[in-house]
């Protein structure tokens, strides 16, 4: 049984035809051959079915990692200092959501938490614990319970929220004391644009196509598929 | 270079094959499988309960929604005594000041979004049950602008909480969120679940049951 696509630079578990539905309108298609870069759209509603992605595990692993090293940085440096007389604030992460627990507000603190530092964590910890490894054809223990916890954890990372309402703290502070930016407000941006960059540039496609494959009995994994053709 | 749609005579919707596409990898698999070969999710022709959830959902956000915006949603406690700050309270307070990106920002995030959120998941919901006659490509465009916006409205939530944090000026000034805050947050989670828990899919479905002298499509298991 051949495997390849003479157009996917990516081996399939099944040589036919692959259909898609369309998750809009639920219209039954076969998925038509896509160039680097290029989306296909469904052919009765028009809505984006999936893209292609060149490079995408590469794209992934490289931004995730990224995104985590800037969490590092995040939750080890205040993002904000603000002085007034003689008292000193340091901002961390953790600390705007431990002040709302210590307030009676636990439920808060937890919603705060879960947005912005647990739900972020899953996001890219999960995106980089499939896609590293299944570069290699491999897929770690439990790979496909963390993708898709990933995907479910999209809506839910808020750190941009975040920096708005940071922006938005700051106009309304701004008249009564003196802030200062300090590392972790750059590292936050930085996680913001890598985390955005490592999920919008994964071809869900290749991802899935990879996880099914690299499941199989040695034996039966395809061979190397050739170079798509232009 | 983005393929033009051109629009078949008589599309074939899966579910009429029996098949269901995964949620999470895609897949499309026949429904009696039960759960997905690639990725194990369970699969479903439409998303279960789907108009139900989403109404339910959404009737808890609208209940939510009314202390969200009429208690406080923080206390600001100076030497003048405590202020009690709802959102409308601080948008109109940041207009008076003059601090108009404040107010607009707040404004919208906060009053504006949740409102148009809830209204645009009514008109879906009336529209998959056939009450209504927008076109639907125009009711995917509502439906994706829904689940793109809902999140931004966790912005005062946020500032609540760096302020709470920040201003601990000794004994000149102290912040503590108000009931509104646990409330607002509860509204945007549940107006996330509600959009979530829609099925575009019944749209479509109801679109292409109409009258249609044209086509001779078979008649959609309903999973509802
Ligand atoms: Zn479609
Ligand atoms: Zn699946």
């Amino acid at each position: 049984m051949n495997r390849h696509h003479p157009w996917l630079s990516w081996p399939q578990i099944s040589s036919e035809p692959m259909q898609v539905a369309c998750h809009f309108c639920d219209t039954l298609q076969t998925a038509p051959r896509l160039r680097d870069g290029d989306g296909a759209y469904c052919c009765s509603c028009g809505e984006r079915l999936f893209r292609n992605r060149p490079r995408s595990l590469a794209h992934a692993t490289g931004y995730s990692l990224a995104a985590l090293f800037f969490m590092g940085i995040s939750h080890a440096f205040p993002f904000l200092i603000m002085t007034s007389g003689n008292v000193t604030t340091r901002l961390t992460l953790v600390q705007s959501a431990s002040e709302l627990a210590q307030q009676n507000n636990p439920l808060l603190a937890a919603a705060v938490v879960f947005f912005t530092i647990i739900a972020p964590l899953i996001l890219v910890g999960g995106l980089l614990y499939v896609a590293a490894p299944l570069r290699y054809g491999i897929s770690l223990p439990g790979a496909i319970v963390a993708a898709r916890w990933f995907q479910k954890m999209e809506p839910w990372s808020m750190l941009e929220v975040f920096l708005l309402g940071l922006v938005v703290s700051l106009l309304k502070l701004g008249k009564l004391a003196d802030l200062e930016f300090g590392t972790g407000l750059w590292s936050l941006i930085g996680l913001v644009l890598c985390s955005a960059a490592a999920i919008g540039g994964i071809d869900r496609l290749e991802l899935w196509d990879r996880l099914e494959i690299s499941r199989l009995p040695p034996a039966e994994i395809p061979e190397p598929a050739p170079p798509p053709r232009a | 270079m983005t393929p033009e749609p051109n629009p078949s005579p008589s599309p074939i919707s899966a579910a009429s094959q029996g098949l269901a596409s995964c949620h999470v990898c895609g897949k499309v698999s026949p429904v009696t499988v039960g759960h997905c070969p690639r990725c194990d999710t369970p699969l479903h022709l439409r998303k279960p309960q789907s108009l139900e959830r989403t109404w339910a959902f959404l009737i808890a956000a609208v209940i939510l929604y009314i202390p969200a915006n009429t208690m406080p949603i923080m206390t600001v406690q100076g030497i003048g005594g405590a202020e009690k700050n709802t959102i409308l309270s601080g948008v109109v307070r940041f207009w008076e000041m003059k601090s108009y990106p404040v107010a607009i920002v707040i404004f919208t995030a906060s009053v504006l979004i949740p409102l148009l959120k809830v209204i645009a998941l009514v008109w879906l919901c009336l529209a998959a049950r056939g009450r209504s006659q927008t076109a639907p490509r125009s009711l995917s465009r509502l439906y994706h602008i829904t689940e793109l916006l809902g999140r931004w409205s966790m912005v005062d939530v946020f500032v609540v909480a760096i302020l709470v944090c920040l201003v601990q000026l000794g004994a000149i000034m102290t912040i503590t969120p108000g009931p509104a805050a646990l409330c607002f947050s509860a509204v945007v989670i549940l107006t996330m679940f509600s959009a979530m828990s829609f099925d575009p899919r019944l749209i479509w479905d109801r679109h292409h049951e109409k009258p249609n002298p044209s086509s001779s499509l078979p008649s959609l298991p309903t999973n509802e």
